[in-house]
């Protein structure tokens, strides 16, 4: 690989790796799912999970990038053989699916910050009025089409246009959170906020919802098992290490998270408090762009914050899209493709299969469901994958090999054997069972749009696809592991 | 805030900001060795 294909620098990759993994889903889920779930207790069983689960997966997809050098197909056929190709596939489906409607969800973000930039969210009502007229709606297509514009102009550089342009968001995205959570920590009433966050409710840890909650939430917003990683770890230098960093991400991920837990919690417990129930209940969207904005108008000096506010989720959201834009770009590399032409047969793609997301709230939903749960099957994936390339051999040679900073026991041996796969059917068989409750009376209807059918309709539709195709995808992806030795 | 908010405050915010950054400081100087031994 040549140099111009390498980060830059250490720096240059951790920037690019956080930027990542930092994404909307810090800011407007992370507080929302640990204030409805008991607080502090949620917080025991979050941290919990970043060791059971999102470190132990960020070191195999860093150690798959690091050896096979190839997007998450080739990755899949380099480690596990050609067999496994499909499996890769479903990994870079998954992401891209996601890709498509989270250039939408930048979208909005953009949208909401011009009208923060404009003072359009400062009167009563009118974050209501513009997200009613907005999202949904054939406008929502014009910011779909700039996040995807913006995040193509990124990845055409290649890797060092991303470490370029992280460098300089993911810094100002994290003092613009920290500023946002001091201030918040400083209205008067926040200590209120904080003891709803931090105080544990002991009995609650007996509840396994917790526990699955806090696991979803790592297995959703630390990016660990969506191939994402794995894309950006094709970069790295022979003498990166593979564990230091992987702890470095998953820590960094979760230090957003928690500021941005105190900083949404302490404004609604300091400005509105006897709504907190119906914002923390309002859902993602609910709570980031109709909420939010009428707790920052009620602020002294709320307009700043309000701009910092969506300054802030846009680059979350912008960093995010730029990685899985790069995922999908990589696979096309990988069968043979140049650069510039596989950015734009996958930037056509995003801006075709975006739309229905972009004009459909409720087909947007269904997607977001139904990659949720594929994401879930994606972390399965990596641990069978490197399960068949040999755990003690990924460890000994690639984690602990050339550049370890932090040379990793048996422990994560036991981790991807055992836990990350048990925990992964848990969680897929636990939301398959809770949305048995969602749509009672049609809950495998394949074309509802939240219930048990959609999911397994459409998973089951890719991997048939990706199993048919499997032979193409193996042979234009690579060589495994053994054929190049041999 | 109660005492046992304010010591799960610290806990929990401890380990995660101060893992992050102990991490990071450890990174830094992992990367200056190698820099330095590049350099030899």
């Amino acid at each position: 690989m040549s140099r111009a294909e390498e980060f830059a620098s250490r720096w240059g990759l951790i920037v690019a790796t956080l930027g990542m993994a930092v994404g909307t889903g810090n800011i407007w889920r992370f507080p929302r799912i640990a204030a409805s779930n008991g607080g502090g207790s949620f917080l025991v069983a979050w941290v919990v999970f970043l060791f059971l689960w999102s470190v132990p997966l960020m070191i195999v997809e860093f150690s798959f990038g690091k050896k096979s050098r190839k997007g998450a197909i080739g990755a899949f056929v380099h480690m596990a053989g050609r067999k496994y190709a499909w499996m890769g596939g479903f990994v870079a489906l998954c992401a891209s699916a996601i890709m498509f409607y989270y250039s939408v969800v930048t979208g909005w973000c953009f949208r909401f910050l011009a009208a923060a930039l404009t003072g359009g969210l400062s009167g009563e009502g009118e974050s209501q009025a513009l997200w009613s007229s907005f999202a949904g709606t054939p406008k929502s297509l014009v910011t779909h089409f700039l996040a995807l514009g913006i995040g193509v102009a990124v990845v055409w550089f290649g890797v060092r246009g991303i470490e370029r342009v992280a460098k300089v968001l993911i810094p100002t995205l994290a003092l613009m959170v920290l500023i946002l959570a001091v201030r918040a920590v400083t209205l008067p009433g926040a200590e209120k906020g904080l003891a709803f966050l931090f105080t544990p409710d002991w009995q609650a840890l007996a509840s396994p919802t917790i526990w699955l909650e806090a696991l979803t939430q790592n297995a959703w917003d630390t990016g660990a098992g969506w191939g994402l990683i794995l894309t950006y770890a094709i970069y790295m230098r022979a003498r990166e290490d593979v564990s230091l960093n992987a702890f470095l991400i998953g820590f960094g991920n979760n230090s957003m998270s928690l500021l941005a837990g105190i900083m949404v919690l302490c404004t609604v417990f300091a400005i509105n408090p006897s709504a907190q129930a119906d914002i923390v209940g309002a859902g993602n969207e609910g709570l980031t762009f109709i909420w939010m904005p009428q707790l920052f108008a009620a602020m002294p000096g709320g307009g700043i914050f309000m701009v910092l506010f969506f300054a802030a989720l846009s680059f979350a959201a912008l960093t995010s899209l730029i990685a899985m834009l790069e995922l999908a770009t990589r696979v096309l590399i990988d069968m043979g493709l140049e650069r510039r032409p596989a950015l734009l047969w996958v930037a056509a793609a995003g801006l075709v299969c975006g739309m229905p997301s972009a004009l459909s709230m409720s087909f947007f939903k269904n997607q977001d469901w139904v990659w949720g749960v594929g994401l879930m099957l994606s972390g399965l994936f990596f641990a069978i994958a490197a399960g068949r390339f040999g755990l003690d051999r990924l460890r000994t040679e690639v984690v602990n090999g050339e550049g370890c900073d932090l040379p990793i026991g048996r422990w994560w041996v036991t981790m991807i054997a055992i836990v990350v796969p048990v925990e992964a059917v848990t969680l897929i068989v636990w939301w398959l069972w809770a949305a048995r409750g969602w749509d009672p009376d049609g809950w495998l209807h394949p074309l509802h749009a939240g219930n048990v059918g959609t999911v397994l309709f459409q998973i089951a539709i890719a991997l048939v696809v990706l199993l048919l195709l499997n032979r193409f995808l193996g042979s234009r992806s690579g060589s495994s592991a053994e054929e190049v030795s041999a | 805030m109660t005492t046992t908010a304010t010591v799960m405050m610290i806990l929990i915010c401890g380990l995660v900001w101060g893992g992050f950054v102990s991490l990071l400081f450890r990174a830094a100087k992992s990367e200056g060795r190698k820099r330095a031994r590049g350099r030899d």
